[in-house]
Formats: structure tokens, C-alpha cells, sequence
């Protein structure tokens, strides 16, 4: 009751009201979410757990606006982007989410430096380098920066890819089990480094994550099975 | 879009980088067909530069007045002395004459009788170097002449030796290297010799009625005055014919253009097969960048944004490719410079054309962009969710009217480079309408071919089913490399029945109705004696004579020729002088098409038989009347019959027979044609015909279809070659396809060896799979090749068609091996890898 209270008065982000998510084979149609209301504050973390096959990543990749739905609302600062064209979504994407993949996800041809400095040339808002050589020494890599991908260690590409999520400054920090592919050395460093940007960057933070310990680092938790919230 | 364009240039790069590797085979499609378009229209342009430099050379003056017969009236001769310098030249065919250890050589040469002035321009090269006009004349009462290079060799004579001329003994003076008013020696009868004037004359060669051309080339005081016009009045109503540089070079002209626009025909062809191999690389490429693509628009790209990243990328590998090939290209003149220059100009000096390496860069990029447009609308397709899951297809099927009119317009630009490139509206339709329903058939019957396929089964568990579905599914590149191979395969087997047809007609022509000999420059009191010999020699009606003059059409119709549209085709009637002869009788084996023959003895105004196809082209029908200048008078004749004329035959044709009149009274020739009835008999009476009467020369019909078949069958090996070209540019294709469908063989290969697959039985399946692949591009080809072939045969050389089963079989089975065992070479790799490692590293 404290905890809705408390919600009720900060501004909601995101808002998602009944969502279904119905993915069609050949052979059969799987439902992989069954109707989802889930609202999301602004400047909040939230963890999503759940078994494997549960519908978590969809979850998520239906906020970054890279999953469609079947059915239902999605609001982002009230205004909807379930019914957005694909490059609408792609700019909503550019100005406000920021994600960071359990397998890094880097381009391969391209240095530290040049990857994190991507989203903004995507953008056509590259400057200069200041931004990206600022968030490269914050992430630990002021060294590495010339390094291409195969020449980093799981952790630093994670370091890289999580420099590069938040290089346009975006509103919500989306990570896909960030952790799931580093040891647990690795794990706990950029899990801290995560927890340090969100509040420095006042991003709102939406981790799905395997490891409950994770997760209770999280104002909030959500638990996700068969494609329903349970918890 | 272009500014974005820009902009994108550095990310392009930056994606690229690493990758260049991947575009080996679009780098290769491109470069080959570009390098082609580019050397053929340098070495083109360079050929008629050269000829617009050198044509007062080749024509050896300003201007060329020539007279057949008689000597140029007195009149014009001096006129033109005195207005500019000039040399008169005499030319005229024999027979020389060399006794090698007591055997007689003879051998038909042209005769080029010189005075001292000669040559006007340029010069003579001679081996050993010597000055032409010393040397032609006589010294220590020996005749000197010049004789070609190639008189050499066939009679086995040298500088030094003594030959025969008519009744004149003669010293080789020299071997003719290069004669600047001569550029070409293969549209002659025989080999060049070439002697004084006077020397000419003591030879009794110079009788009335012998086939002699008088020509003075000139080089007027006045050259603003003095034009072709201007000469044209100067000898009008005489026998005087008068060419200029401008109209003596339009054959070659032409000639370089023609033969320019096939070979550039085959370059681009080259390009669009290459496009196939463009578009596999590309779409290859996509499939392997499909996680990059994913990634940058889960980082907010837009669809176009990709677009534009790629399209930049297919750029910078369009500008890597073209560059060499042009480079290459432009520098095939310069490569070729020596040969040029020993063949066809004293001097050869290449240069850079923009041109051609405008229309090769334009043609390359839009043959680049129009074959890179579909599979890079691929990357529309890419959802950035394929980075969590993975995608059952990379397929698009859908092609939106945006897209189709960009193709549309590609399409256009390629039809207007093409109709630029060959410069005949008519030509270009028709060759742009045959490469369209060429490959509309070829596109049409390979879908056909594997929609059969897909709807056939066989046996579950079977190979040919395996293979059969291996070849059928939706992502399977057989039908690519069975459209590649079978464009080029089709040209060779088209090649192929068009040359056996040609080559069994003209063989069965030779064989059994074209005759044995022919003589000519008889003379008319010479005609009876020969008529006796032949008769005792060759026995009755094997042998044929007719009597000959030479004169030029002047008015049809009373409408001088000049202002006259006729059909190309036969233009070269109205041209220059054509041969006629006379008689009553109504000739041989003579097949009316309409009206009919004079009788016997007709006494009445002249009358005239034409043949049929050139009357039609000239549209002349019965009752039209032609005036003819023979020997300088005008005789004007009505025309009263058609008939058919069988070139094929090699017999006498003439288009022109006259009906009996005073012409006959004019200084004239025979000529005369032996009928083939075994080889002793016809030497023996043509030795004894030649060796009585000097001034008669005998060709053999043998000899000249080896000639003409040397020249048809070097043209077939240029042709067949440029045809194995496409078929090298299907290779590249493959090797495309073999590369981007790698992980799939790799995956496969894994799995049938755990299953317990030896990799022999493996390359066994593959070999399998790759040789139906081909032999579906042989069954295509051949439905193609034959079609193609047959609507050429009967509707434009009007030949019966031939097949040479042998060599079909043999072209039918080339590409299924080189399929089978350039794909099992590249991927011999694949076979011998550990199916645990490819399954652990790339699945």
C-alpha cells in the first residue's frame, strides 16, 4: 500500500495496458504474453524475473519498440507507440532507450570508440568525441578505446555496449540479461556500473535478469510466468 | 538524399571495413564486364581517330578518279595535271608465272602499275629498304617488281628471283611491307605486285576489253575551291568515277562500328550475367550482415538510413572495381599498338577516349545499382527482435511500385546507353527485343523447369529425392546458377548449328554444283579456240562462257540514281561499276521469276534480265527503264524479265544480261567457268588454257572457299571465344553462390557425417546435386540455342537447318561438368571438415 502510495506520486513513463504478443509459425501460433497492464515510473529500476520461455525479453522488446504487439496499448510520456510505422519506432528508439544485450552486440568492424559513438551517428547528431571518450573512461576503458570487439574480454565488451546505450542520454535503460554471457566477477562489476550510470544519468532502468540477487538491487520486482505478470 | 548520402559515407566505410573480402565475386562480375565495354571502345575510337588522321594515306591523295576499260579522256587528265599534283596508277589481275626447277608455278596476282609520282602521300616500305622509284625501273635490262609478303611464301619466291608477267621476265626487287594506299589485302583476289608503268606495258597484259582500272589520285592547288562536287561535274557524262577522303573511309568506318557494337553487345552481356553474380554476392552479403543490420536499427536506424549505408558500401566496391578495369582497358590500345601498327597503319599512336569510359562507367553502374536494388531491399526485412530470435527466412518477396519504378528506370537508362552505344534505332530495337525475349525464355523455362520439379517425387529416402529437394527449397540458388550458365551456353550452342549449317551448305555447294574453275580476261578472238579445247578436253557442256563488260547504272527511270531511295541492301548495285553481259539465248540452267526471255533473234531496243531480289530492292518491276554508262556512252535498256540468281551456286551471275546489240562491238572479255569432273582433267585443261594464252587467269573455286572458309572459321573462333567469356562470367557466378550458401553445405555436411556419411559419400551427393543443376541449364540452353538458331537460319541466312549431334552432346555435357567440378574443387574444404567443430564454431 506504502509502495503504490509512493508510485502514485511520481510521473508515469510508461504505461502498458493488456498487451498480447502472439508469434506465428507455419505449423502453430504461441502466445508468448497473455495481456500485461504494467506501469512504469520515471527514474525507477525494475527488475523482470522469470523462467526461461516466459515472455521477459518480449516484454521489454516490446517497450524498445522492436516487438510488435498483437493487441493492446503501449504510452510513453502518455503519447501511444503501439500503433508508431517502423521508423517512427526507430526514431523513439534513437531519442529514448538505451539497450544493452546479454551478448553485447557490438559491431565487429568497428572500434570501442566508433561503437559507442553509433547511436548518435545513426542519429545524425554526431559531434565530436568528448561524450563518447567521457563515457568509455567511466565505464573503465579510457585505454581501450582504439580496441576493436574481438579484442576486449567479455566484460569490457559489456562495459562498451552499456558506454554506447547511454551515449544519446535516452529516458530508459533497457538490458536484456546484461550478465548472461560474464563470469562472476564480471557480473558484479557491470551490474554496479549499471546501478552508478542509471543515477547518474537519472535514467529509468528495466533489467531483466535471471539472478533474484540482481534483481533485489531494483526498487521494484516483477515476476513474469507463461506470459502473465504473477508477482 | 544525396546530402544523407554523404553524411554516411564514413559509417559505410566503417561497416565495411573488414569485410572486403565478401564482395571478391561482385568485384570480379563487375570488373570483366566493365574492363570489355571499355577496351572495345578504346581501341574503336583510337581506330577511327587514326583513320580520320591518316585517310588522304589510305586513299593516296584528296581524291581517287577512276575509269574500268579505257584511259581517262585527255581532257580531265590534263585539267587535273594542271590544278594539282597527281600519279596515275594502272591495276589489273594475272596470272605470274614461276619456274622452280622446271616446274611451272602459277599463281592469280594483282598487278599495280606505278609512274614516277607515286605515292602522292605517305610511303612505301619494302624489304630490303629500298626507294620505289629507283627500283621499278629498268637496269641492266632487267624489269623489276615488288611482290607482297604472302607471294613469298606460297610460290617459294625471293628477293633475286626472275618470274613471268605476261610475255616479260622480271627480277623481285623486293617484298612489299607495307603500301600506304592499301590498308586491308582480304577483300582481293591475290596478292600485290607491284611495277612500273612502263614495264606494264612491254607485258602485252593491256589489251582492249581486259578488265583494267585506270585511277589517278590527286591532290588539288585549291583545296577550298576543288571538292567532290566540284570533280562529280568536272566528269559528268564521261566513265570517270570520283571517291573522296570522306566516302573512301565509310566502309571501314563502318566496319570498326559493327564489329565494335558486338563485341561491346557481348561486354554487356557479359555485365548482366556478371549482374546475376552481382546480386548473389550482394544478397550473400546481407544474409552474412543481418546481426549488424538488427543492431544498428535496435540503435534507432531508419529502414532508409541502412538503405543508404549499404547502397554507399555497393559504391565504394562499384569505384574499387571499375577503377582497374578501366585502367585496363583504356590501355588495351596501347597494348595492342604494335600489332595495330603492322597490320593497318604505318604509325599507331593510342590515346585516352572520355567516351568510352563514360559509357562503360554509366553501363557499370546502373547494371550495379539495378542488380543490388532487390537484395538490398532485404535489409527492409531485418528485424532488429532477430538479435533474440532467430529469423526462419531473409526473403523478401515483395517488390513495392516505388521500387518497381526505380527498376523501370534503370532498366530505361541501360535501353538508352544501349541504343547510344550502337547508333541504329532499327539494330539496337531489334537487339534490345532479343536480349529481352531471350531472357524472359531463359527466366520463364528455368521457373518452369523447377515448378515441374517441386510438383515430381520420388522415392522417400531416395537421393534423387534428396537432391531433388536440396535444389526445390525456397532459399536454394540453383535457379541462379542455372540462368548464368545457361545464357552463355545458349550463344555456344546457337554458334554452334549456325556454323554446321553454314559450313554443310556451303560444302554441299562445292561438291556438287559449283564449278572447278574460273577463267577470265579472255579475249573475244581468244573464245573459240578455248571453246574447241574445252570441248576435247572436258567433253561437251562441261564448260560455260558468257561475254563481259563493266559499266554503272546512271538513271532509273529517268531519275538520276543519286537522288534514289532504295534499300540498303542493295545499295552497293547503284554504287560502283557492275559487271553485264549479252545474249539472246537464253542462259543455263535460268529460272524466270517473271516476264520472259527475248527470242532468239530479237533485233529491237535494248532490253534487260535482272535479279529478282536486287530488283525488289530497288523497286524495279517490268517495263522500268535503266540507263547504263558503259565506256563512257549511255545506253538506256527496258527491263523484261525477273529471275532468280543462287549466289551459292559460284557459277556465273550476272545481275544484269542485256539482249544483243551493238554493244557487243565494244572492246570486251569472256569469262568462263569449268564444271567439276575430277581433278586431272580440269588442271590439265586450265594448265593448257593458261600456258597458251598469257594474258587469261584462272581462279580456283577450291581454293577460294579455303580461303573464305579460313576467314569464316577465324571469325567463328573470335565468336565462340567471346561466347566462352559469358561462360566464364557463369563461373564467377558460381563461385559467388558456393561461397554464400557455405554455412548451409558446411551444416549439411556435418550432419550427414554424424549420421555416419564418409565425405566420399558426401561429394558423391554434391556431385549429384551440381550435375542435374547443370544439366537443367543444358536442356534450356539447347531449347534456347535451337530456337535462336532456327529463326536465324530460316528467316535470315534462309539455310536449312543442320545439327552436328556430336558437338551438341559434347557443349550439352561442358557445363554440367564444369559445374559439378569447379563447385566440388571450392568446396573440397568443406568436405574434409570436423562435423563436431563446424557445429560447436557456427551454429
Amino acid at each position: 500500500m506504502i509502495f503504490k502510495m509512493k508510485n502514485e506520486n511520481k510521473k508515469k513513463l510508461i504505461e502498458l495496458e493488456n498487451i498480447h504478443v502472439d508469434l506465428k509459425s507455419s505449423f502453430e501460433t504461441i502466445n508468448v504474453l497473455k495481456g500485461i497492464n504494467l506501469k512504469i515510473f520515471k527514474n525507477e529500476s525494475v527488475g523482470i524475473i522469470g523462467e526461461s520461455g516466459a515472455g521477459k525479453s518480449t516484454l521489454i522488446m516490446c517497450i524498445a519498440g522492436l516487438e510488435l504487439i498483437s493487441k493492446g496499448k503501449i504510452l510513453f510520456n502518455k503519447l501511444p507507440i503501439h500503433n508508431l510505422k517502423e521508423d517512427d519506432l526507430a526514431l523513439y528508439r534513437s531519442k529514448n532507450i538505451g539497450i544493452i544485450f546479454q551478448s553485447f552486440n557490438l559491431l565487429p568492424s568497428m572500434t570501442a570508440l566508433e561503437n559507442v559513438n553509433l547511436p548518435i551517428e545513426i542519429s545524425g547528431n554526431f559531434k565530436n568525441n568528448t561524450m563518447a571518450i567521457e563515457l568509455l573512461t567511466a565505464v573503465g576503458l579510457k585505454n581501450r578505446i582504439f580496441h576493436y570487439p574481438h579484442q576486449l574480454s567479455g566484460g569490457e565488451q559489456q562495459r562498451v555496449a552499456i558506454a554506447r546505450s547511454l551515449i544519446s542520454n535516452p529516458e530508459i535503460l533497457i538490458a536484456d540479461e546484461p550478465t548472461g554471457n560474464l563470469d562472476k566477477k564480471n557480473s558484479e562489476d557491470v551490474i554496479k556500473l549499471l546501478f552508478k550510470l542509471k543515477k547518474d544519468f537519472g535514467s529509468t532502468l528495466i533489467l531483466v535478469t535471471h539472478d533474484t540477487s540482481v534483481a533485489k538491487l531494483c526498487d521494484r520486482i516483477i515476476k513474469i510466468d507463461n506470459g502473465l505478470i504473477v508477482k | 538524399m544525396f546530402i544523407e548520402t554523404f553524411k554516411n559515407l564514413t559509417l559505410s566505410f566503417r561497416e565495411l571495413r573488414g569485410s572486403f573480402n565478401e564482395f571478391k565475386i561482385v568485384v570480379a562480375s563487375i570488373f570483366l564486364g566493365v574492363f570489355i565495354i571499355t577496351a572495345v571502345g578504346s581501341i574503336s575510337e583510337n581506330l577511327k581517330s587514326e583513320i580520320k588522321n591518316k585517310r588522304a594515306e589510305m586513299l593516296g591523295g584528296n581524291f581517287e578518279l577512276s575509269t574500268t576499260y579505257q584511259e581517262f579522256p585527255n581532257n580531265i587528265k590534263s585539267w587535273l595535271e594542271k590544278n594539282g599534283k597527281t600519279t596515275h596508277l594502272i591495276e589489273l589481275r594475272t596470272m605470274l608465272s614461276y619456274n622452280s626447277q622446271s616446274i611451272l608455278k602459277r599463281r592469280i596476282v594483282e598487278l599495280k602499275a606505278v609512274d614516277n609520282n607515286y605515292p602522292l602521300v605517305g610511303k612505301v616500305l619494302t624489304s630490303p629498304y629500298q626507294k620505289v622509284k629507283l627500283s621499278l625501273g629498268t637496269k641492266n635490262n632487267e624489269k623489276k617488281i615488288f611482290i607482297d609478303k604472302s607471294l613469298k611464301g606460297q610460290l617459294g619466291i625471293d628477293v633475286g628471283d626472275f618470274v613471268y608477267l605476261g610475255k616479260s621476265k622480271f627480277k623481285i626487287s623486293g617484298i612489299i611491307e607495307k603500301e600506304p594506299d592499301r590498308m586491308f589485302s582480304f577483300a582481293t583476289f591475290g596478292p600485290r605486285v607491284l611495277l612500273s608503268k612502263d614495264a606494264l606495258k612491254e607485258t602485252g597484259l593491256i589489251k582492249a576489253g581486259s578488265l583494267i582500272k585506270y585511277k589517278t589520285k590527286f591532290i588539288p592547288n585549291n583545296e577550298n575551291k576543288i571538292n567532290l562536287a566540284f570533280l562529280n561535274h568536272l566528269v559528268k557524262g564521261t566513265n570517270v568515277s570520283v571517291r573522296s577522303i570522306e566516302n573512301n573511309t565509310n566502309n571501314f568506318n563502318n566496319f570498326v562500328d559493327r564489329t565494335s557494337i558486338f563485341i561491346s553487345l557481348v561486354g554487356l552481356i557479359t555485365l548482366l550475367i556478371s549482374g546475376v553474380g552481382i546480386s548473389n554476392g550482394v544478397r550473400g552479403y546481407i544474409i552474412k550482415k543481418t546481426k549488424n543490420i538488427a543492431i544498428m536499427k535496435s540503435l534507432g536506424a531508419k529502414n532508409l538510413k541502412i538503405l543508404i549505408i549499404y547502397l554507399n558500401q555497393i559504391f565504394m566496391i562499384f569505384l574499387l572495381s571499375i577503377t582497374p578495369a578501366i585502367m585496363l582497358g583504356v590501355s588495351i590500345p596501347y597494348v595492342f599498338s604494335p600489332i595495330i601498327s603492322q597490320e593497318l597503319f604505318n604509325t599507331f599512336e593510342p590515346s585516352i577516349f572520355l567516351e568510352p569510359i563514360l559509357i562503360s562507367f554509366l553501363y557499370g553502374l546502373t547494371t550495379s545499382i539495378l542488380f543490388t536494388i532487390l537484395p538490398l531491399l532485404n535489409t527492409y526485412k531485418i528485424k532488429p527482435i532477430e538479435l533474440i530470435r532467430n529469423s526462419s527466412e531473409n526473403s523478401l518477396n515483395e517488390t513495392t511500385f516505388k521500387i518497381k519504378s526505380i527498376i523501370f528506370i534503370l532498366i530505361s537508362i541501360l535501353c538508352f546507353l544501349t541504343m547510344n552505344l550502337i547508333n541504329d534505332k532499327k539494330l539496337s530495337f531489334y537487339i534490345l527485343i532479343s536480349m529481352t525475349v531471350s531472357f524472359v525464355l531463359i527466366y520463364g523455362l528455368t521457373n518452369l523447369k523447377f515448378f515441374i520439379l517441386s510438383k515430381i517425387k520420388f522415392k522417400s529416402g531416395t537421393t534423387f529425392e534428396y537432391i531433388r529437394k536440396a535444389i526445390t527449397k525456397s532459399n536454394s540458388f540453383a535457379r541462379s546458377i542455372v540462368i548464368s550458365f545457361s545464357i552463355g551456353l545458349s550463344l555456344l550452342i546457337s554458334l554452334n548449328i549456325i556454323e554446321s549449317s553454314l559450313d554443310k551448305r556451303i560444302t554441299a555447294a562445292i561438291n556438287k554444283q559449283a564449278p572447278s574453275h574460273f577463267l577470265i580476261d579472255i579475249q573475244p578472238e581468244q573464245i573459240e579456240k578455248i571453246k574447241y579445247i574445252a570441248l576435247s578436253i572436258l567433253g561437251d557442256n562441261n564448260f560455260n562462257s558468257q561475254p563481259m563488260l563493266r559499266g554503272r547504272i546512271t538513271d532509273i527511270n529517268n531519275q538520276s540514281v543519286q537522288s534514289l531511295k532504295v534499300d540498303k541492301e542493295v545499295e552497293w548495285v547503284l554504287k560502283r561499276d557492275r559487271a553485264f553481259s549479252w545474249s539472246n539465248e537464253k542462259p543455263k540452267n535460268t529460272k524466270l521469276i517473271s516476264g520472259e526471255w527475248w527470242s532468239e533473234n530479237y533485233d529491237g531496243p535494248l532490253l534487260v534480265s535482272i535479279g529478282n531480289k536486287i530488283a525488289k530492292g530497288l523497286n524495279l518491276k517490268i517495263g522500268d527503264k535503266i540507263k547504263f554508262n558503259i565506256l563512257g556512252r549511255n545506253f538506256e535498256a527496258q527491263i523484261f524479265n525477273t529471275r532468280e540468281i543462287i549466289w551459292e551456286n559460284m557459277d556465273i551471275n550476272f545481275i544484269f544480261i542485256l539482249s544483243n546489240s551493238n554493244i557487243e562491238n565494244a572492246p570486251h572479255s569472256w569469262i568462263a567457268t569449268t564444271k567439276n569432273i575430277g581433278q586431272n582433267l580440269n588442271n590439265s585443261f586450265v594448265e593448257k588454257i593458261i600456258s597458251e594464252f598469257a594474258n587469261i587467269s584462272s581462279i580456283s573455286i577450291e581454293e577460294s572457299y579455303k580461303s573464305i572458309k579460313s576467314i569464316l572459321n577465324l571469325l567463328i573462333i573470335i565468336i565462340n571465344s567471346i561466347a566462352l567469356i559469358t561462360l566464364f562470367s557463369g563461373t564467377i557466378v558460381l563461385a559467388g553462390i558456393i561461397d554464400v550458401g557455405k554455412k548451409d553445405k558446411l551444416y549439411e555436411a556435418a550432419i550427414l557425417k554424424i549420421l555416419g556419411a564418409t565425405p566420399k559419400r558426401v561429394a558423391y551427393l554434391w556431385f549429384k546435386e551440381y550435375f542435374i543443376i547443370g544439366l537443367i541449364s543444358s536442356f534450356i540452353s539447347l531449347i534456347i540455342g535451337f530456337l535462336v538458331s532456327y529463326v536465324l537460319l530460316n528467316y535470315i541466312f534462309n539455310i536449312e537447318i543442320f545439327f552436328d549431334f556430336k558437338m551438341i552432346f559434347v557443349l550439352s555435357l561442358l557445363v554440367p561438368f564444369l559445374i559439378t567440378i569447379f563447385s566440388l574443387l571450392k568446396m573440397l574444404n568443406l568436405l574434409l571438415s570436423k562435423p563436431l567443430v563446424v557445429l560447436r564454431e557456427y551454429f
